[in-house]
């Protein structure tokens, strides 16, 4: 060890020598509870009040996000078919060129992981 | 710390009385201790310390738990802490005299005791953020991260003022004759 570490650790010491005991004054906490219960017990009740709004809070927002996500999900699921609807023709070109060039089975995989995938997405989404 | 998070579930259940008998001892030697670092009176840290848990106690209701309970305590300390400096109006001076007397006493004119004077007098003479990190950081042992929580700082910057604060201490010390190596 060389003689800087020594002299730092020597240093350490005495700071925590000089410095390890600081604390306030014995009865510190007594005197702090007196204070304490000398004021109204107000805050008591505010506490109650205020933590009753909070969870009242929290509900609405659960509501609003609830109603806000099925909103989503119904929009997108509108768009979907509109874009369906629309496009029929075109679509139904494209699905059999598809079905011409890509393999039933691929595409059948392919089809049920899209699946799987909104499902997980869905069941995600209504835990969280 | 996990005693924070039991305290701040506690008045996130909205039970005030049994959060604070716990938060008081939990926090009394930090609160303490960053009131002291700021004010370098004891008597004056301590009346701050006792205004802090007061004004905790009347704000508990508006700890929302969004930021951590130890984070919201040291700002409302650093803050009754400033605003008692400004009261008092004076620049502070690290000479406190309720803790020169308690370092000289403990010596008893021994030769410990005139180097832990000494050495509490560099300890003041430290630029101020010097000075508080190091009363903090030896005060409890505590880690560097802790520290800068208390002051409000990033932990590298407190690293920073540790170390040149370690520095100084063992020049000033070599330079008053004394063994530092």
């Amino acid at each position: 060890m060389s003689a800087e570490d020594t002299g730092r650790r020597n240093l350490e010491a005495r700071l925590r020598g000089l410095l390890g005991g600081m604390d306030a004054s014995a009865g510190f906490e007594a005197r702090v509870m007196q204070r304490v219960s000398m004021l109204a017990v107000a805050p008591r009740e505010d506490l109650r009040v205020q933590f009753e709004r909070r969870r009242e809070l929290r509900r609405r927002r659960l509501r609003r996000e609830v109603w806000m996500n099925g909103m989503t999900t119904l929009g997108l699921g509108a768009c979907a078919a509109a874009l369906l609807w629309r496009f029929a023709p075109e679509i139904q070109r494209l699905a059999a060129n598809s079905a011409s060039l890509i393999d039933p089975g691929l595409l059948a995989v392919g089809t049920l992981a899209a699946l799987g995938a909104g499902v997980w997405l869905l069941i995600s989404r209504a835990r969280g | 710390m996990p005693a924070d998070n039991a305290i701040s579930e506690l008045i996130q259940a909205g039970r005030a009385e049994a959060a604070f008998e716990q938060l008081v001892p939990a926090f009394r030697r930090r609160v303490f201790g960053l009131a002291y670092s700021l004010l370098r009176d004891r008597g004056a840290a301590e009346d701050v310390a006792q205004e802090v848990f007061v004004k905790l106690w009347q704000a508990l209701p508006r700890y929302n738990g969004r930021a951590q309970l130890s984070t919201w305590i040291y700002a409302i300390t650093r803050n009754t802490a400033i605003s008692a400096m400004r009261r008092r109006r004076r620049s502070v001076s690290m000479s406190d005299p309720a803790v020169f007397e308690e370092v000289e006493s403990r010596g008893a004119a021994s030769e410990a005791g005139l180097d832990d004077a000494a050495l509490w007098r560099n300890v003041g003479a430290l630029p101020d953020k010097q000075r508080q990190a190091v009363i903090l950081y030896y005060q409890e042992d505590r880690p560097v991260e802790e520290v800068a929580a208390m002051m409000g700082l990033p932990v590298n910057t407190v690293k920073t003022h540790l170390h040149r604060a370690r520095a100084s201490l063992a020049a000033a010390l070599a330079g008053a004759g004394e063994e530092v190596a």
